[in-house]
This record gives structure tokens, sequence and C-alpha cells, in this order.
């Protein structure tokens, strides 16, 4: 038996797979005690439904892309432990990037299958999991006292001005600079490397979501609005295939 | 429930969610860290710890303050609630934050308000649930469906997935903050521009993105340009 055969055995499923269920589970218990806890509260049954409706079209197309990340390091590690590590904590980024430093600490030229022996495997696996796991340390020890810190300064400092509390434009400012980062790169990539599919694709995507937006906003037909994300990125997707075969 | 009895129900809601959260870490945790001794149990071959030393070093450099940094910035957009969910289940700004964020949008929630948290939680909860179920639908079916997400006509679509996202993201947000967007939008296309270097770790430049983004906010805020 090959070494990637026996990293995608049965006992490796179950292994990985009591992690991912336990993880559902949490989901689960969560996902309850909120929506009890906001029907407490006073709120509309419907604002409640819509959150989780308009959150499951969001995930559905980049929930694909991350399945792709499966496909791509299964090569290497078999399925199971890609499985697992972009289900809990993991990001596909990290952890091609960790296993990579992994592969060649224990002398492997990179991830690479045909390299692969049991021991390197299983280290590879340990520097993956402990690598990524300081958030959940930082929400562990600093969670609830950062949070009272951060309500406490809220409740001094919030003041309607211009119709918006200094909350929600620190929100949205910290979402524009997260955008923003990321449409910056997409235009570098253009100069740098003369890839202009990315910037197609932020393009295309943005100017679907100009006419969702303005049919939601404008024209006042919220439900579209559950779908604008999803139907943008598609959108955006097509893009970037019509763009790569011209 | 009059608004003494709302503050006292939440409050109690939100101390049982910290404790449930903490709870639930440290079971993940432990769980999470048996894991490659479980499986070099099968493998009849255990973690190489001086290998596990050397690369965990080299790791932590960079992803110790990668994870505090995240944390500070995300748990405020978040929430109790969800922070906790997001940290456990990963993807948090290519998934997570935005999707967080678009359902508060979209059920026209106050950042700081009970209503926010308990949309947040449900928002990050369902979207975790439904990514683990596409992938798990995904590992079962990866043998007929490899061809399919492998073909490399559709390589591109998946490949920018991300850049899709961002594109009809930036457009929403863009468009409620103009006046605070187009600072850091011209800093970070000229930083990426003149230093094509940084392109390949837009993790860091959300930072100063991000505090670029903030200090125009308040600047704006406070000589009520909003």
């Amino acid at each position: 038996m090959s070494v990637l055969q026996q990293l995608n055995s049965p006992a490796f499923y179950l292994i990985c797979g009591s992690v991912i269920v336990f993880v559902v589970a949490m989901c689960i218990v969560f996902m309850l005690k909120s929506y009890r806890a906001g029907l407490a509260l006073g709120m509309d049954k419907t604002k409640l439904k819509r959150a989780v409706t308009s959150s499951i079209t969001f995930t559905l197309l980049p929930s694909i892309s991350i399945l792709l990340g499966v496909v791509a390091l299964s090569g290497s590690l078999g399925v199971p432990l890609p499985w697992l590590r972009l289900s809990v904590v993991g990001a596909l980024p990290y952890e091609t990037n960790v296993a990579d430093m992994a592969s060649k600490s224990i002398g492997l030229s990179g991830l690479n299958a045909s390299e692969m022996t049991p021991q390197a495997f299983t280290t590879i696996a340990l520097v993956m999991t402990v690598g990524i796991i300081w958030g959940l340390f930082c929400c562990i020890f600093l969670l609830k006292s950062y949070m009272k810190k951060l309500n406490g300064a809220e409740k001094k400092s919030t003041k309607t001005k211009g119709g918006r509390n200094f909350g929600d434009v620190l929100t949205l400012a910290m979402f524009i600079g997260l955008v923003s980062a990321y449409l910056g790169s997409y235009i570098g990539q253009f100069t740098a490397d003369k890839n202009i599919v990315p910037i197609i694709t932020a393009l295309v995507a943005a100017a679907v979501m100009g006419v969702f937006y303005y049919f939601t906003e404008k024209r006042k037909i919220a439900w579209l609005d559950n779908f604008s994300i999803a139907v943008s990125m598609l959108a955006g997707m097509a893009a970037a295939v019509v763009v790569s075969l011209v | 429930m009059n608004e003494q009895q709302k503050t006292e129900f939440f409050e109690t809601y939100n101390n049982g969610i910290h404790r449930f959260g903490r709870i639930m870490l440290i079971v993940a945790i432990i769980w999470m860290l048996s894991v490659p001794f479980a499986m070099g149990a099968v493998l009849g071959a255990m973690p190489s710890m001086p290998a596990f030393g050397k690369a965990i070093a080299q790791v932590a450099l960079i992803y110790l303050p990668v994870a505090i940094v995240e944390f500070m910035i995300y748990a405020p957009m978040l929430g109790s609630g969800a922070s906790y969910l997001t940290f456990l289940t990963g993807n948090v700004t290519n998934m997570k934050i935005p999707c967080a964020v678009n359902a508060r949008d979209i059920c026209k929630t106050e950042a700081g308000t009970p209503e926010n948290e308990i949309v947040s939680t449900l928002s990050v909860a369902a979207s975790a649930l439904t990514t683990t179920i596409i992938i798990a639908i995904g590992v079962l079916l990866m043998v007929p469906l490899a061809p399919v997400l492998e073909n490399p006509v559709l390589t591109p679509a998946f490949n920018n997935v991300v850049a899709a996202l961002f594109g009809a993201l930036g457009c929403k947000y863009y468009i409620k903050g103009l006046k605070i967007a187009i600072l850091p939008f011209i800093l970070m296309s000229l930083l990426c521009i003149f230093v094509p270097s940084v392109i390949s770790n837009v993790g860091f430049l959300v930072i100063p993105s991000g505090l670029i983004a903030i200090g125009v906010s308040y600047l704006l805020f406070k000589k009520n340009r909003l």
C-alpha cells in the first residue's frame, strides 16, 4: 500500500470526520442559542431567517472554491487531512504555505507526493494544526475582556452625526480597508504580471452588483438583495473564464 | 420585555456564549491536536519533534502576529458568538467576515446592538454549516466530480472567486462610504504597482489599509462630513 493510499484509508476519514462532526454540532448549538435569544429579544422571525438564508446563498460559491483547495492538496496529503484543515480553522493560502514550510523542515524538496513518508506526513499535519491555533487562544483568553472594553468605549463615544453612529462607520471603514487591499493587489497583478483576469473579474462582479444596488436601494425590491452577491460573483467568474479563453 | 429586561437578558445570554465558547474551543484544541498523533498511531510513525520545532518557529514568526492582529480587527466586527465560531471554522477574511457583514447589512442591524450580535452569530453558523456540507458532499463525490472541478476551462473561474467576491462587495461598500474609500484604494493600488512583491501578502496589506480607512473615517466623522 502506497503512502497516499494509507492517507486515504477509512481510519483517516474517521479521525478527521469526528472533529468535523463536533464542529458541525457546535455551529448548530450556536445557531439555536442565537435564534432563541433573537426571538426572546423581540426580533422579527423573518429577519432572523433572512440572516440565515442570505448567508447560505452568500457562502455557496466560495465553498466550491474551498472544495477545490481540498482537491488541490489531496494529491500530496490525501483527502481526509485537507478536508479537516479547510473545514476547521484553516484557509487555503495558509495551509498550502505551511505544508510547504513543514515539508522542507523535514527534508523533503517541497510538498511532493512522491517523497512523502509516514513521519513526514504526521509532522506536516502537526505543524499545520499548531501553526494556526493562536486565534483560538486569543478567543479563550482575551475575547470576553476585549469585547467588554469595546462595548464600554462604544457607549461613551456613540454620537449620531449625519444619521450614522461611529460604530457603524468603523465597521464600514474596516471593511473598505479589507476590500481596498484586495482590489489594489489585482491592479498590481495587472501592472506587474500583465494578469488582467483578477481585475476584470472584480470589475464585472462590481458592475453587476451596481445593477442589483439600483434595484434593491432605489427601486426598493429588497428580496433581490439575497441573491446579489451570488449572482454578481457568478458573473465575475464567468468573465474570468471568457477573458482567459480570449 | 422592557429595555431593562432586554439588557439583563442579553447580558446573561452573552455570558453564556462566552462560557460555552471557551469550553468549545478548549475541547476543539485538544481534539485537533490529537489528530496528528492518532494518524501517527495508524501509520506507525509519530511526528518528528526536531523537524516540528524548526517548522513551527518559522510559521509562528509569520502567523502569530497575524493571528493577534486578525483577532483585534475582526472580533469587534463579528461580536462574541460569531468570533468563537469564526476562529474555530476558519476562512476568516475570504468568507466569514464578508458573510456576517452582508447579513447584517441585509437585516439592517446597527453595530454594537444585541440584534447585530444575534444576526452575526446566525450568519457565521449558517455559513460554516454550508461550507462544511458542501465540502463533505464534494469529498464524497471526489472521484466523479474531479474532472468537472479540474476542467482547465473552469479553472480561471475558481481561481478568481475571491476577486469576484471583493469586486461585488467593493461596489456595495464603496457606494456607502465613497469618501472613506478613495484614499486607501489609491494608496493600496500605488503600493501594489510600485512594490509588486507585496501582492503575494495581501493578508498583511489589509492591516495598513484598514488603519488608513479607519483614520479617514474618524476624521470625516469628527468633521461631520459623512
